[in-house]
């Protein structure tokens, strides 16, 4: 339950975290490009550590965790919370790798996960939350067609100051008026069922 | 943590919670005429699980909890919990478990009481929280003690054949009123 399956993009697929991602997610959350642009998933430690946070992450019903590669490289990974009630989900935290930034991964991952999300668990709405200097993440949900529900000011800090958050929400109608044509699967045939 | 006995107006108190008091939440949280903006009314309420919460909430460093006494009675809870030390910004939440108590002013005291302490004591540079828009008398004790609108969760949560939505509230130093 915890952690999450295939779910298959044009550019990028969302499969299975394994132990050896550790290393790269470590790696990430020690790069100042990545913690300027997102609140960091753990703090950088020992693989020891990383092991013991994979255990946990596992065990914990409502969270999904997922490693994103492209061409059998990992270049990044998402993670997220079912509602307890409610039929929806919150994005947490999604990472590019900065070496991989401008290629549309993010874009193609983002876009994969949330057909997941409306067309395969038949969730009601996902919500996110990005620091409003984050251009590019800003750009990918408007494509996507979150909106803004709410302004936090001065929620983050780093860079010696503040920065505001914004928190944004997708509907399921959103994502059947844009995103219609996303299919997992084909429509089951006419005699499937007799 | 727990945080320190906190005297108020009116015989409110903040005081830190004990056992007992998490016990007593049990029975609090379970109730219809509790529960109208708060949920899900199941879990694992065994005094076992209590007692585990009691002691990972005192040794928890993010969060600070009190029990709220009302003329040396415990009646609810308030706290400011997910604390990041380096944002210094933290969700702040309130339960009045005893119902008859409503409209008393307890909880307007008790938010007052613990957003003075996050300012005055933990130098905290904000909190904020989610309260159903519909909750008047939540949102009302909240905005007196300084926190104002951020934004607005629409269809939050659906219950008795409506939807409800939730209010998004954040407050700073300078937003506390002066009470001096």
């Amino acid at each position: 339950m915890a952690l999450g399956g295939t779910i298959r993009g044009k550019k990028t697929t969302l499969r299975l975290p394994i132990e050896a991602d550790l290393e790269t997610y470590n790696r990430w959350m020690a790069d100042m490009r990545v913690r300027r642009a997102h609140r960091v998933w753990h703090e950088p430690a020992m693989p020891a550590t990383w092991k013991e946070r994979f255990k946990e992450i596992a065990k914990v019903k409502e969270s999904i965790l997922w490693s994103i590669d492209t061409d059998g490289k990992l270049v990044g990974f998402a993670l997220g919370r079912l509602w307890t009630i409610g039929n929806a989900f919150d994005v947490i935290h999604f990472l590019i790798d900065p070496a991989e930034w401008r290629k549309g991964y993010g874009f193609d991952a983002a876009l994969a996960l949330h057909r997941y999300l409306f067309d395969y668990l038949d969730l009601r709405l996902a919500t996110a939350e990005l620091r409003a200097d984050n251009a590019a993440a800003l750009k990918i949900v408007a494509k996507l067609g979150y909106i803004e529900f709410a302004h936090g000011h001065e929620v983050h800090y780093r860079d010696g100051a503040y920065v505001d958050e914004i928190k944004l929400r997708m509907d399921k109608e959103t994502w059947q008026e844009r995103w219609s044509t996303e299919r997992e699967y084909p429509p089951l045939a006419a005699d499937a069922t007799r | 943590m727990f945080g320190p006995r906190i005297d108020g107006h009116n015989g409110i108190v903040l005081v830190p919670s004990t056992l007992e008091h998490f016990k007593l939440y049990m029975s609090w949280m379970l109730q219809p005429e509790t529960d109208r903006f708060w949920g899900p009314r199941f879990g694992e309420v065994t005094e076992e699980k209590q007692a585990e919460r009691f002691k990972k909430t005192g040794e928890d460093e993010t969060q600070i909890q009190w029990t709220i006494a009302y003329h040396d009675e415990p009646v609810g809870f308030t706290g400011i919990f997910d604390i990041d030390w380096v944002r210094r910004d933290g969700e702040s939440g309130i339960f009045i478990g005893r119902h008859d108590l409503f409209g008393r002013g307890i909880a307007s005291e008790a938010i007052r009481l613990r957003t003075d302490f996050a300012w005055r004591e933990l130098r905290m540079h904000r909190v904020h929280n989610w309260i159903a828009h519909a909750n008047r008398g939540s949102r009302r004790a909240n905005e007196k003690a300084g926190y104002t609108q951020m934004g607005l969760f629409r269809r939050s949560f659906f219950r008795s054949g409506e939807w409800y939505d939730e209010w998004l509230g954040e407050a700073y130093p300078q937003t506390f009123p002066d009470q001096h």
